[in-house]
């Protein structure tokens, strides 16, 4: 299961590069995993990606043209905004380095420590 | 009955002093060690009493060389008393501790579900970086780095890191994820809110999931600090915790960054591995006796007055 979701991140990583829809076969001619992969394979991770709404698919002749549905920066920022969202949640399953303040808030923090750091 | 009666006040007494003195202790790990077996002390203690009360002739072993004395003490309360308030008690502490672990069961699969999630996406959205522990890198502006428990866990940190901090600065903050997962303290966190959510009542309860959460972080600190300095781990936490984004949902644990800003600018030196775990063992020791004690204490108190 491990390999089949870095499988994922390889053939998202192929779209990504190439910036423009591409077919199971031009993925797999461009994944560089180290491992010979079977066609059925990648169009099995490609499939899934689909159906998880990472890709659109449009039919190109016989097989299907794919392309990332965003970019791997809005991906990143749907993927923080997500962690954010969940971090106050009793749910939350992880430690944040620093819950962000507000500017407000991180304005009189600054202002705060260079008091304490002054009377000493 | 009364020396069960004296271990729970004893426990209560624990449960209820004890946060004070605990807070104060300058080494994150070992005040960690020390609440958290002060909750498990506090409970057994208690439950040590219930078990008293059912089977009164093993209270009658303990003190023994007092026997005189107890058959004074005792005098007056018909064993059928004793029966009933003991079998109270420990169907008391039966469904308190079902509670808490139906409740910590449960807590526990919601955050694995919840952290799968989350990889789900980050796994796909982020470059990864090998390691014990991978890093996870996102393509993202605001400097944000956190940690996630899992088979391995994994470090999250985003680029924004790098274009904010100086390179000393984010090897801190790594090193501060990575002391998280080394540390294994989302399990902690998640007893500690268990605790806290489940025995709503004296100090040591109620206040094990904030204490955790502060705790957990300083000896994350801790560890940053130790690999690359106060100033760096300092500067480190202030430009990622003022780096903020208006939203009314993420300004929340202002004091703990506060708190570990001031600790930060004070601290001296951090101890050696050897000397930590000596005052973990000793720590940790003294918290799992401190309940009995107190009760023998209080028995003692008693003793002294009733029989001179």
């Amino acid at each position: 299961m491990r390999g089949l979701g870095e499988l994922e991140a390889a053939v998202m990583d192929v779209l990504w590069h190439a910036g423009e829809p591409l077919r199971v076969r031009q993925v797999l001619e461009r994944l560089d995993t180290g491992k010979d992969l079977a066609y059925t394979t990648v169009m099995t991770v490609m499939d899934n990606l689909h159906r998880k709404n990472w890709l659109t698919r449009e039919r190109d002749g016989k097989a299907y043209l794919y392309a990332a549905t965003v970019t791997r920066a809005e991906a990143a920022a749907n993927a923080v905004r997500e962690v954010l969202s969940a971090s106050g949640d009793p749910r939350a399953a992880l430690l944040h380095f620093a819950q962000t303040a507000s500017e407000e808030e991180s304005d009189l923090l600054r202002k705060a420590l260079r008091r304490k750091a002054s009377k000493k | 009955m009364t020396v069960a009666l004296a271990l729970l006040a004893g426990a209560a007494l624990v449960g209820w002093l004890a946060p004070r003195r605990l807070v104060r202790l300058a080494d994150p790990v070992v005040a960690l060690v020390a609440w958290l077996v002060s909750v498990v002390a506090v409970v057994a203690t208690a439950a040590g009493a219930m078990f008293l009360l059912v089977v009164p002739d093993h209270g009658l072993g303990v003190v023994a060389a007092f026997h005189h004395c107890w058959n004074a003490l005792q005098h007056g309360t018909t064993p059928a008393i004793e029966a009933v308030s003991g079998a109270t008690g420990v169907a008391l502490l039966t469904a308190l501790l079902v509670r808490v672990a139906v409740v910590g069961r449960r807590t526990a699969r919601q955050r694995a579900q919840e952290g799968r999630r989350h990889m789900d996406v980050l796994r796909v959205a982020a470059r990864r970086e090998a390691g014990p522990h991978p890093t996870l890198w996102l393509e993202h502006d605001r400097p944000l780095a956190f940690s996630l428990a899992g088979k391995p866990g994994v470090v999250v940190a985003t680029d924004g890191l790098h274009r904010h901090l100086t390179p000393a600065q984010v090897e801190a903050v790594l090193t501060h994820e990575r002391a998280h997962l080394d540390g294994r303290h989302h399990l902690l966190v998640t007893i500690g809110d268990v605790v806290a959510a489940t025995l709503p009542f004296l100090p040591l309860f109620k206040r094990a999931a904030i204490a955790v959460r502060e705790f957990v972080e300083m000896a994350a600190d801790t560890a940053a600090v130790r690999a690359h300095g106060a100033e760096t781990v300092r500067v480190a936490l202030l430009r990622v915790a003022g780096h903020g984004a208006p939203g009314p949902a993420l300004a929340m644990s202002r004091d703990a960054v506060e708190t570990r800003l001031a600790r930060l600018q004070q601290r001296q030196s951090t101890p050696s591995t050897m000397r930590r775990l000596l005052s973990c063992g000793l720590a940790g020791a003294t918290a799992m006796v401190l309940p009995a004690a107190a009760a023998a204490g209080a028995l003692t108190a008693l003793m002294l007055v009733v029989c001179p």
